[in-house]
């Protein structure tokens, strides 16, 4: 399926990837679903290590394949000059190119923006990095965890009066690549109207600080510097995330007075609605802890996924706080594709993360990840044009290795 | 000259996700018109930060990040009058931002469901908290619901103690800049067809499925019966000796999962005795909640009596993964952003210069520019209106 046209927005866009992890394939993902043809470039010598993470076999890592589904995959060697010369001639037959490999790396390969440049003149070339690809600081390297940290997030994230705790560890990666993948399709379109690639520097950090923008509004209006406030919100009150039965947790937001009106009826004090002490949003922020003291023991005994339903019904803004086995089992986005079956070269279904959005005339998505060098023949002999011959030779050399 | 120079966009949205989707687009060249409503305007222009001075509705430090580059068109979209006007204004564009409830589009004349047949060139792209037409348990919601509905709140922070609740995520709106920004990709891909194709789409975007996408590699590997899930709020959670420790001067991270990470602490530390007792390559293969205690405690003891910067300077370059913890004012004294340009002066008729943190991408050949500060508000309704008038009769 993956080599013929499958729609979408994006088709006829050819995508090389020289990426390792998650952001760079991230971006790579989010142009396949969007119906372009994304080739990763890869190879033995230096295989991406969520090929290897917790399995023997690179062709079954579910952390690869959690992130690469819909793409092809190549066997070249870039750490000898003929690969290099074969990834440049890929090149000259694609739009665009993704690296987040580190710093440095790609030049040193001969594959930097002005060599591929000179072999395709208006590639859209996308280089990420923790801090882009210069600068003063752009020797240092970091996961994501890093990126939050360094991007103002981490300190946002925690407890009133505690030490920050920092986002989950698995956020910053995918925000990365949504944002690079966003660049590169504003240049694609800039290059079908005027004919011009461009290079494209996207920096990890640059990414978080977009994240809480209008935080380091309020340090450049009122010099402020927040601290860590758990669970508040300036504009809203209550606003919070409250136990109930089971360990489980709800969130609730209420931004009106009216709908504080109505949330005082359902836990059984509509006199709250005018009592002088929480009647406004500045009356109740002052009495924020008492609130939370009342709703929790209010939510304790009581089912949060029933309760996010009873107060939906009176307009009030609530859910269930998901764990895993509730996103998994969670109906909504099962019907709307969001969980979705595709299949591998051998034919056995496997359910992926699948687009977050709906469209319309949107790209068919069938394939699994690809296993390492699954798309080889296509590559070399479809768009490269060698010979069965060449292609052999390729492999004996250990270039498709 | 700007990439997205020659599109026209209208923007209904009122949130901070379609503004600052739509600001996304003004940010490289596109022209943006923001219908706001008569009196008040967009609800943003309610929401702090506040200047110390000016009048309501133009003193908004949100509003005036969120809506560089565009214009502002009041209109009464309650009135058949405004919506007609609205209905002449949508011929003049090639995509609309809408970020209502499921229904309101419909309301005012743009039912997602015809606009094919209505207006075949037209993006439409709606983003609202669990999609179009949601079931009765997600109807209602602000960016705290969507952060826990997508298990991003659940799992934060990691290593989270049973006694504390869930956290909400950074600031107020995360939610809403992630599912902009996905709103946006969506919106030029589709921009980018239109050009051969002259069809345009409609996009309906789910900030709850923007946030659980992000998580897409643990996710995925859960969906596929590859990880197990559970009511652990530590599934995402990675373990070893990672996190935040205090510094002298504010906090710092340190990340360390490989035996080089390894190696690179003990040079930093000149190779101390406590170091010596752990079996080598203990962190992939003997990682032990005894052994990440203990590490914690050494790291936290060395890191109080250190500077961020120096001893993240310090590490890096010899291969630790440390970092600062930085603030907004840190961000500001960051010769990394210097250098890239991150931050730019905007000068804003009522809160004067203010300096606006950009965009993250550097495009070679038309990088984004803040070219006008946020409008006043109705200061371009003159204009647009009297151009409509204009072809009106003609």
């Amino acid at each position: 399926m993956s080599t013929i046209a499958r729609g979408g927005p994006l088709q006829g866009v050819r995508v090389v990837e020289l990426t390792k992890v998650w952001a760079g394939p991230y971006v790579g993902k989010l142009l396949a679903f969007l119906g372009a043809e994304v080739i990763r470039v890869e190879s033995l010598g230096s295989i991406d290590v969520t090929r290897s993470f917790g399995v023997a076999d690179i062709n079954k890592a579910p952390g690869f394949q959690a992130v690469n589904p819909q793409k092809l995959s190549v066997q070249i060697d870039m750490k000898t000059p003929q690969g290099v010369a074969l990834i440049l001639d890929l090149l000259r037959k694609s739009d665009v190119l993704v690296e987040n490999l580190r710093p440095g790396a790609v030049k040193r390969l001969g594959l930097g923006y002005d060599a591929v440049k000179a072999a395709r003149p208006d590639i859209v070339y996308v280089s990420m990095g923790m801090h882009g690809s210069e600068g003063p600081l752009s020797y240092q390297t970091g996961y994501a965890p890093c990126f939050a940290a360094l991007g103002g997030v981490s300190a946002l994230v925690g407890h009133e009066g505690e030490a920050p705790a920092g986002m989950n560890v698995r956020y910053a990666d995918s925000t990365f690549g949504a944002a690079a993948a966003y660049a590169a399709t504003v240049a694609l379109l800039h290059r079908r109207r005027t004919g011009t690639g461009q290079f494209i520097d996207v920096s990890a950090v640059e990414c978080m600080t977009s994240m809480i923008g209008d935080t380091v509004m309020d340090f450049s209006l009122n010099g402020a510097i927040h601290a860590c406030d758990g669970n508040r919100h300036p504009d809203m009150a209550p606003h919070g995330v409250y136990r109930c039965q089971n360990d489980e947790w709800l969130s609730l937001a209420v931004a009106s007075d009216a709908g504080w009106c109505a949330l005082a009826e359902v836990m059984g004090h509509p006199e709250w609605a005018t009592h002088p002490q929480v009647r406004t949003l500045a009356d109740r922020k002052a009495h924020e802890a008492e609130l939370d003291r009342l709703i929790a023991g209010w939510t304790a005994d009581r089912d949060a996924a029933q309760l996010a339903l009873e107060l939906q019904r009176r307009g009030i803004a609530a859910a269930k706080s998901r764990s895993s086995v509730d996103l998994v089992a969670d109906p909504h986005l099962w019907a709307r594709g969001f969980f979705r079956e595709v299949q591998d070269a051998a034919g056995a279904a496997r359910t992926i993360v699948g687009p977050s959005w709906k469209m319309t005339r949107d790209a068919a998505i069938g394939d699994a990840a690809p296993r390492l060098g699954e798309h080889n023949a296509y590559v070399f002999g479809e768009i490269l044009g060698l010979s069965e011959a060449a292609q052999r030779e390729l492999a004996d050399t250990g270039i498709a290795h | 000259m700007s990439a997205l120079k020659n599109c026209k966009v209208l923007e209904l949205a009122e949130g901070v996700a379609g503004e600052y989707c739509g600001k996304l687009l003004a940010d490289f060249g596109a022209d943006v018109i923001k219908i706001e409503r008569p009196g008040s305007g967009s609800p943003t222009r309610a929401l702090g930060p506040f200047a110390a001075s000016g009048p309501d509705g133009e003193r908004s430090g949100l509003f005036a990040y969120l809506n560089t580059n565009k214009h502002s068109v009041t209109l009464d979209l309650s009135s058949a009058a405004g919506r007609a006007t609205l209905a002449r204004l949508v011929e003049r564009v090639d995509v609309v931002i809408d970020d209502h409830a499921s229904g309101w589009l419909k309301d005012v004349g743009l039912d997602p469901e015809r606009i094919a047949e209505q207006r075949p060139a037209l993006v439409l792209c709606a983003i609202t908290a669990y999609g179009q037409n949601p079931p009765e348990d997600r109807v209602h919601a602000e960016d705290l619901n969507v952060f826990h509905a997508s298990g991003w709140g659940y799992h934060t922070p990691s290593g989270a103690r049973d006694d504390q609740p869930p956290l909400k995520g950074a600031g107020r709106f995360m939610a809403s800049y992630e599912a902009a920004l996905e709103a946006a990709l969506c919106i030029a891909a589709a921009l980018y067809e239109r050009d051969e194709s002259k069809l345009g789409r409609f996009i309906d975007i789910a900030k709850q499925q923007v946030l659980a996408s992000r998580v897409d590699y643990v996710l995925g590997q859960m969906a596929a019966g590859d990880m197990d899930v559970s009511v652990d709020r530590g599934a995402f959670d990675l373990h070893g000796p990672a996190g935040i420790f205090a510094c002298r001067d504010g906090y710092a991270y340190i990340w360390m999962s490989a035996p080089g990470h390894w190696d690179a602490l003990a040079r930093l530390l000149g190779h101390p005795d406590w170091m010596k007792a752990f079996p080598e390559r203990w962190l992939e293969r003997e990682c032990t909640p005894e052994r990440v205690a203990l590490v914690r405690g050494h790291i936290a003891a060395w890191l109080k009596t250190q500077n961020k910067d120096e001893a993240a300077a310090a590490g890096q370059k010899l291969g630790l993964t440390l970092v600062a913890v930085n603030n907004a004012g840190d961000l500001r004294a960051s010769p990394q952003y210097a250098f890239r340009g991150f931050f730019a002066d905007v000068d804003h008729p009522v809160l004067g210069t203010v300096t606006h943190p950009t965009v993250p991408y550097r495009l070679g050949a038309t990088p984004a520019r803040i070219a006008s500060p946020a409008p006043l508000l109705g200061e371009h309704s003159a204009a647009w209106l009297a151009g409509l008038a204009g072809s009106a009769n003609a």
